[in-house]
């Protein structure tokens, strides 16, 4: 009853498995972009929400 | 460089947050309604407009797209205004929008009662009301990125690239969900057909959950709650983590609806590992919100807001970890077409959309008004029945998922089905139904106590409909020669950002869909398995306009409880003809993929009339406008011709002759109540049903006894 599935299996595992390399490699390729931010710019943009009427929208630390 | 001076559109806001709280009660109040009817069927005041099966996709499109729906853009157009330091791009693309958006729902309040519909769940709406949706989402789209573009910050917080994302994935989903063949302005055909078509259908159903009901609500998470506790976010690294590998799972996880069904075996496993991997992401939604709280619990305790905010939390926590092990097979084979699903699904709709909804109305209300909240005793009765209404709603439903699953599956020592009558299993589950009515009457009130409480607070404050603020301007952005993140420039680019969330939403959808959609050994073809005759086709859209497919399900699954109950399980092959698959999604009543032959002309007939007097108890309701109903067939042809065009093997010129054939059936259904002393013209909608009733499963009988001789 069940060899239907088991049959289709067989024959998906190169999809199972090249989404799993996608996605793992993708993974890998946000936690390097975020390993790469630097804490003034992190600090800076978690406190965006709480400066509405600040006017201070010129964060440049890189250049300072 | 001097400040510039603007204003902030606070009425836009205002306009969006009272369509919330309007359309919330109407949605819940329709949802209410259903409830009840499933233990007192009557409940439908015998009417064909308000029945169950009409009503169901009203309730739920008025909480997604009425209720939640405006609440995002509510959200989305206080706090995007606010990021950026810019006015809206254009005051009449928001008036355009806000009142195209209530022309959609409006018109779904008409539609889906008179059965005009397309049967695919929460894209039920026909063909001109998908292309006004189409149209009003691209103006959003359009006042969104226009905004962006004369933005006075040049990073976009993460909560813009939630919107951003749904933005994109929405505008996919409704598309390809919505490519239907129009018959008639109010009746149109899918173009996919069967398995196919059910795939489309929930990749689009879990990713509306995913992208209407998710992101765009942690989007508002990560504005409000920072705002409401007064602190930044827990972690922003973790925003961006969750972000990115949230909407890349996401897509890819839909087929977990459809497992154990005919959808071929290594997309539902595709479809179970993604939605395992699902609860990291969305946990750290969950985790990074909570502990944005850390040192401010003494603050919950006497904020109503973030009580609400902390339930809200805690239910998405709840639902996104009960869903991934939902997509567990074993426990799928146990829970899907039961309440349990309903359960789940109440979990996260009511605590995780509901109540971060009521917070921030409570929270924008009296900022736009500049007064203070009419009652915070109010507010916190209604924090107190609403969550008390979330309980007295799941805990039922879930303890009457539970035991019908197990009455249906139970089987006795000599190897029958204990329950082989499935109206029993739901007889003992109707005090059940009850509770979960109470409960849902305790959410409802709150909520008219929250709509009570907020137009008193706007009434003894006055609404600042441009509200003045001053920044800097932009100045042009000169690259820092040291700059080397990739994810910091990306946030300055925000038509760059949309391409490449596209980019990372197609991907799974491209993996998940084309196969299935283009290869045709996926759907192995049976040889018996014929196109509906004219007279059965017209019944199957008798069927989809009564939105029979809410409680009944068409599709054997192949477990040994279903086949011993329904027949012989379910084939790909069988469905190629159906545009549109009709499996359901919930069993309220039993399967019907078998139904043909099982009874008699005249038993259907009654059963429609009366179903109590068929099946004593029954909660059906009655049908009895079927009888003395005439049969449109004027449209015979036309459907004919569309459904050649989908490719079904209908012979040239066949819709010219399609209707003697129509006639010549119907009559011989007519004779055969007539033996049973039942009198009825042909030409009513009954004998069409009849006609669909009893093909259904027919082709596979066929092919056995075939194969037999």
């Amino acid at each position: 009853m069940y060899s239907q599935f088991l049959d289709n299996l067989t024959g998906g595992q190169l999809y199972l498995i090249c989404s799993l390399w996608i996605f793992l490699i993708f993974f890998i390729v946000v936690s390097i972009m975020l390993f790469r931010l630097k804490k003034p710019f992190v600090t800076y943009m978690s406190d965006l929400p709480l400066e509405d009427d600040d006017t201070s929208n010129t964060f440049k630390p890189l250049q300072s | 460089m001097q400040p510039e001076k603007f204003y902030y559109d606070n009425k836009i806001v205002r306009n969006f947050g009272i369509a919330t709280i309007i359309w919330g009660i109407v949605g819940m109040t329709v949802g209410l309604i259903i409830a009840i009817q499933l233990y007192h069927p009557a409940a439908n005041m015998d009417t064909q407009y308000t029945t169950f099966g009409r009503l169901r996709p009203l309730h739920t499109n008025a909480v997604i797209f009425a209720f939640v729906g405006n609440c995002i853009f509510m959200g989305v157009y206080y706090s995007l205004q606010r990021l950026l330091k810019a006015r809206m791009f254009s005051d009449t693309l928001s008036y355009i929008h806000f009142w195209g958006w209530q022309l959609i729902i409006v018109a779904a309040a008409i539609t889906l009662p008179l059965g005009f519909t397309t049967s695919h769940e929460y894209a039920e709406l026909e063909w001109p009301i998908d292309i006004l949706i189409t149209v009003v989402w691209v103006i959003f789209g359009i006042n969104m990125f226009g905004t962006i573009i004369k933005r006075r910050e040049r990073h976009l917080y993460v909560a813009i690239w939630f919107y951003i994302a749904t933005f994109v994935t929405v505008a996919v989903l409704h598309i390809v969900n919505s490519i239907e063949l129009p018959v008639s302005l109010t009746k149109s055909y899918m173009v996919y057909a069967g398995v196919q078509d059910a795939l489309v259908q929930w990749w689009y159903g879990h990713n509306a959950v995913a992208f209407f009901l998710t992101t765009p609500y942690l989007g508002m998470m990560y504005y409000f709650l920072p705002k409401m506790a007064n602190r930044p976010i827990y972690s922003y690294k973790l925003s961006i983590l969750h972000f990115w590998a949230l909407i890349f799972i996401y897509i890819w996880a839909g087929p977990h609806h459809l497992l154990y069904s005919t959808l071929p075996g290594w997309a539902q496993s595709l479809g179970v590992a993604f939605s395992i991997m699902l609860i990291a992401p969305s946990w750290g939604g969950m985790i990074n919100g909570l502990l944005t709280l850390r040192g401010a619990w003494d603050k919950v305790r006497d904020d109503v807001i973030l009580k609400f905010m902390v339930v809200g939390l805690t239910a998405y926590g709840m639902a996104t970890f009960e869903g991934p092990m939902l997509s567990l097979k074993q426990v799928n084979g146990f829970a899907h077409f039961t309440d349990w699903i309903i359960a789940h699904v109440h979990v996260g709709a009511m605590g995780w959309n509901g109540f971060l909804t009521f917070a921030i109305l409570y929270w924008i209300i009296p900022r736009i008004y500049k007064t203070e909240l009419f009652s915070k005793k109010l507010a916190s009765i209604h924090f107190w029945i609403g969550t008390l209404g979330i309980l007295f709603y799941v805990i039922p439903i879930y303890w009457a998922g539970f035991t019908q699953s197990l009455m249906l599956k139970e089987f006795t020592p000599e190897g029958i089905l204990k329950y082989p009558n499935f109206l029993e299993t739901t007889l003992r589950i109707l005090p059940m139904y009850v509770m979960r009515s109470i409960g849902g009457t305790l959410y409802l009130s709150g909520v008219i106590l929250m709509a009570y409480n907020l137009f008193r607070t706007m009434a003894q404050g006055s609404l600042v409909a441009n509200e003045a603020a001053q920044a800097m301007p932009l100045e042009p952005f000169i690259k820092p020669v040291n700059e080397h993140s990739w994810h910091r420039a990306l946030e300055r680019k925000p038509i760059k950002f949309m391409i490449i969330a596209l980019l990372v939403i197609l991907i799974g959808s491209f993996v998940e869909l084309m196969p299935t959609l283009t290869i045709k050994s996926n759907i192995p073809t049976i040889a018996s398995v014929k196109p509906y005759t004219p007279l059965e086709l017209q019944g199957r859209d008798l069927y989809i306009r009564e939105g029979c497919l809410a409680c009944h399900s068409q599709t054997v699954r192949p477990f040994r409880s279903e086949t011993e109950r329904y027949g012989e399980y379910s084939k790909a092959g069988e469905f190629v003809y159906d545009h549109p698959f009709l499996w359901g999604s919930k069993r309220i009543g039993p399967d019907l993929a078998r139904e043909g032959g099982k009874y008699p002309n005249a038993w259907h007939y009654n059963h429609m009339m009366d179903p109590r007097l068929m099946s004593p108890g029954s909660i059906m309701p009655n049908y009895d406008w079927f009888l003395t109903q005439t049969l449109d067939t004027s449209l015979t042809a036309k459907k004919i011709n569309a459904m050649r065009t989908l490719g079904v093997p209908y012979p040239a010129g066949y819709e010219k002759i399609a209707n003697r054939d129509l006639d010549k059936q119907a009559k011989g259904i007519a004779d055969d109540l007539a033996k049973n002393h039942i009198k009825v013209t042909s030409d009513k909608e009954i004998i069409a049903l009849i006609a669909y009733l009893q093909r259904l499963g027919m082709d596979i009988k066929a092919n056995k006894s075939a194969n037999n001789n």
